[in-house]
């Protein structure tokens, strides 16, 4: 404060103003924990849309390839069959989607 | 706590987002952060929230960070957007319950505190808005510059220098500030 002029009010205000220091008492962890879970949430974000959306997606797509090599005979058949064979049945989808839950859990409490 | 080591910690967070040097930062700040909002909101546990959403924007915001001014003075920077913002949602909060036929009470951060613990500080500042009570507290409680609070506000210096004077005719023709309670 050495811009300031002091007089006896300000002083005064000074030492009513005064109070001790807040123990940080788990405070700044709360608020690294908070900072570490929107990194993850950040980084996790994309990955997880494109895995969500190439889920949504791969059925349709698989059509659309089957579709298109059926109108050209350009396309080999195998191709058409990989296409088809690819396409993921519930069991998978389910098995992946736990996989999921347990790695997000598990970097939870890494990160806890 | 010099400068030097804030700075030094800030540009370990810009550029490898090293969340240890940040929660050093927040362990070095936390106090006047806190000290701030607790006075500027007169509610403890609603101040200390908005501590934590300060420091997050601080993370947020740690790039924009210049080094120019000190860091506590832009950590209060931000500390004093976050109370207003969160002032006026709740203050829309509030008109739109009584829009709907509701009662309740106008404002959540009014000081709710029991009568025999509310100190001769919380009485003085009373008689601030919060403008005024913002920058008193800066002044008188944090220590800080005028420049600082002008970067801090967004206000010229010349500003700031006349609220605290109006701030403090209030206080003597509200008080006769010659004894009191420490707040």
């Amino acid at each position: 404060m050495a811009e300031k002029i002091k007089d006896a009010d300000d002083r005064l205000l000074e030492s009513i103003f005064e109070t001790s220091p807040i123990p940080d008492a788990g405070f700044s962890a709360a608020v690294v924990r908070r900072v570490r879970r929107q990194l993850w949430l950040r980084r996790l974000a994309v990955p997880v849309a494109a895995l969500i959306g190439g889920g949504i997606a791969v059925k349709p797509l698989a059509g659309f390839v089957s579709i298109v090599a059926s109108l050209s005979p350009m396309i080999p058949p195998q191709l058409i069959d990989t296409a088809t064979s690819m396409i993921p049945q519930l069991p998978t989808v389910v098995l992946g989607g736990m996989v999921l839950a347990v790695c997000l859990i598990g970097i939870r409490s890494l990160e806890d | 706590m010099s400068s030097g080591d804030d700075h030094r910690l800030v540009a370990r967070v810009v550029s490898s987002q090293d969340t240890a040097a940040f929660g050093e930062l927040v362990r070095r700040h936390q106090s006047q952060v806190r000290n701030f909002l607790r006075k500027l909101a007169g509610d403890v546990s609603a101040a200390d929230d908005l501590s934590q959403d300060c420091f997050l924007h601080a993370w947020n915001k740690m790039h924009t960070y210049s080094g120019r001014g000190s860091f506590i003075g832009w950590l209060l920077k931000i500390a004093y957007t976050t109370f207003l913002q969160s002032r006026r949602k709740s203050k829309r909060y509030a008109e739109i319950i009584e829009e709907v036929g509701h009662k309740m009470q106008t404002d959540s951060q009014t000081c709710t505190l029991p009568a025999d613990e509310v100190t001769d500080l919380d009485k003085l500042l009373a008689v601030l808005d919060d403008e005024e009570r913002a920058i008193m507290i800066m002044s008188y409680a944090c220590g800080l510059s005028h420049r600082e609070i002008g970067d801090a506000t967004s206000m010229p210096v010349g500003t700031v220098k006349s609220i605290i004077f109006r701030g403090k005719q209030k206080i003597r023709a509200s008080f006769d500030i010659k004894d009191h309670k420490h707040g």
